[in-house]
């Protein structure tokens, strides 16, 4: 739009020159003395037309480079999120072939004279290979197309809604769920419901892990008519400014998130889900009040 | 899981342990990583198998001649020839010999060419070795001998269900039914399963390709789809039993369709 406006302006002196020697023209019928200054008309023509070209010269030079410039941000950054896909894929499929030796020589040394220190080797093997899994399908999220039938976010809510209350934590802290009903309930979204579950999922575990007991979890939504949005807040340990910039990126644990166990990877795979959906994740939060996670959707995909 | 992985395989047993008496069952292991192969084989001989290593498709082809084993349990990536070379070859020379592909099958993709392979079952690495014998039991209980398996057929039935794989379509006495990728998918998982309790856990590995939190739950949310598409009643299954705490079992008998 801007552009358009910047090349109608450089048309602007090209056009004055024009109606200036088209009045003179004009003029010249009724009033001899301007036919004498006819080559003023002339000359501001081509004034006119001269200063237009050099700014239309100058604005196509400039778009140019800028075109240049942004084809070489553009390589640069699939470059780099090419390379980080790649780097992603090797680290799995180098973990994957000593995780399987070691899971099978586990069964082969059995219990042994110390089965505490087994189960706890155990349940680590198995928390490596939680994460390499995890971090395969966050390389493959942004490749990979997407599964997109009819969502219907109320049911999908209250589903994840459920789940929550089973958990533990949710007996000792004030879960909610508020979904409208007038002047209609929430729209179906185009998307992978799986993964959309998994998002809110993630949301409200984070939710109820930094929020202490008697605290509260509130989940709400509601539409525009353009988007879905979804609300998951609480009156958790909110989040310092230092972690702040860096809670989108994997393997990131902030300090509030010492001792909570967690794999670092819930919050960028709800971010890379919620931007393949086309849609938005951001965060408010203040230390000492909570936090909330705001979940926009598009309704037409 | 660990629990319900070794109900799942005494379940199998039954079947199995008379002719676990007579021979051992010969498996073809081919990896090579020595590491894998070093730590694997001496549990599948203490599963009662008797194992046969061998560290590329090359190797293992020759194997499959000399060793004659009655299932071969093949990783994917390897030198001088990899695993899918090397089952393809194996089943161009008309050998149907029951192979469980050490890879990941999650994308439609992915599932489009195992159906071409014709491997018998996939295993995601890195994996519970209780898992891979289990996997191993019920191909082996599946395997009719000399003839392809029920995972390479394209179309396959269940009373008046059909399902064409390759087109990824389902019928339900003659009429199309709607089905979400996922459903579909995991109905197939189920139909060239049959009659085999199957954990929530495999299922999520085996068709979404990753066991993630809320998953389970996620597996029933899409069995209730399919029951509702396909009228399925769950206290009287004709297609998809419940087994409590458990899994599912796909009950109907299942047969390949020309």
């Amino acid at each position: 739009m801007k552009r358009l406006a910047l090349w109608a302006i450089s048309l602007i002196p090209a056009c004055i020159g024009a109606t200036v020697t088209a009045a003179l023209a004009l003029g010249r019928l009724k009033n001899p003395i301007l036919y004498l200054r006819a080559d003023i008309g002339t000359l501001s023509l081509l004034l006119g037309i001269g200063i237009s070209t050099l700014l239309m010269l100058a604005l196509g030079g400039w778009a140019w480079l800028e075109h240049q410039h942004n084809q070489k941000m553009t390589g640069t950054i699939s470059q780099v999120s090419a390379d980080r896909r790649r780097f992603l894929q090797r680290l799995d499929h180098e973990l994957k072939n000593p995780l399987t030796a070691i899971r099978a020589g586990l069964v082969n040394v059995g219990n042994g004279d110390a089965p505490e220190t087994m189960s706890s080797i155990q349940t680590q093997v198995q928390r490596i290979s939680r994460l390499t899994a995890d971090l395969r399908k966050l390389s493959e999220l942004e490749t990979r197309p997407l599964e997109r039938s009819a969502v219907d976010m109320a049911d999908l809510l209250h589903q994840v809604f459920e789940l929550a209350q089973e958990r533990p934590e949710a007996e000792t802290r004030r879960l909610s769920l508020q979904l409208p009903q007038a002047p209609w309930p929430l729209p179906a979204i185009p998307g992978d419901r799986d993964l959309l579950l998994l998002v809110i999922h993630n949301l409200i575990d984070n939710a109820l892990k930094f929020t202490r007991p008697g605290g509260t979890v509130e989940v709400r939504a509601f539409d525009d008519g353009t988007v879905v949005v979804v609300e998951v807040a609480d009156t958790g340990s909110g989040i310092s400014e230092e972690d702040m910039p860096h809670i989108w990126e994997e393997l990131y644990r902030g300090q509030g998130a010492r001792g909570v166990p967690g794999s670092g990877l819930g919050l960028a795979l709800a971010n890379a889900i919620i931007q393949r959906h086309g849609g938005q994740i951001v965060v408010r939060s203040r230390p000492g009040q909570g936090t909330v996670f705001t979940v926009r959707l598009p309704i037409k995909g | 899981m660990w629990n319900n992985l070794n109900r799942v395989s005494e379940g199998c047993q039954g079947h199995g342990r008379l002719s676990l008496m007579e021979e051992k069952s010969r498996v073809l292991l081919v990896d090579d990583e020595a590491a894998i192969t070093d730590n694997l084989a001496p549990f599948l001989e203490r599963s009662g198998f008797e194992v046969v290593v061998a560290a590329n498709g090359e190797d293992a082809l020759r194997q499959v001649t000399a060793f004659n084993p009655a299932i071969v349990i093949m990783d994917v990536l390897m030198p001088v020839l990899d695993g899918r070379e090397a089952l393809r070859r194996l089943r161009r020379a008309g050998n149907w010999t029951p192979v469980i592909l050490l890879t990941q099958v999650g994308e439609s993709s992915e599932r489009a060419m195992a159906l071409e392979e014709g491997a018998d079952d996939y295993l995601n690495k890195p994996f519970d070795p209780h898992e891979l014998v289990a996997r191993m039991k019920a191909v082996l209980r599946r395997a009719r001998p000399g003839q392809p398996p029920l995972a390479t057929a394209s179309r396959i039935a269940s009373g008046d269900l059909l399902l064409d794989r390759t087109s990824r379509r389902a019928w339900l006495a003659g009429n199309e039914v709607t089905l979400t990728p996922k459903a579909s998918a995991l109905l197939e998982y189920l139909m060239t399963h049959p009659d085999e309790l199957i954990s929530r856990e495999r299922l999520l590995d085996a068709v979404w390709g990753w066991e993630y939190p809320a998953g389970t739950r996620t597996v029933d949310t899409r069995i209730a789809e399919l029951r509702r598409v396909l009228g399925d009643d769950p206290s009287e299954p004709r297609f998809i039993e419940t087994v409590p705490g458990q899994g599912y079992r796909f009950v109907g008998s299942v047969e390949v369709v020309a």
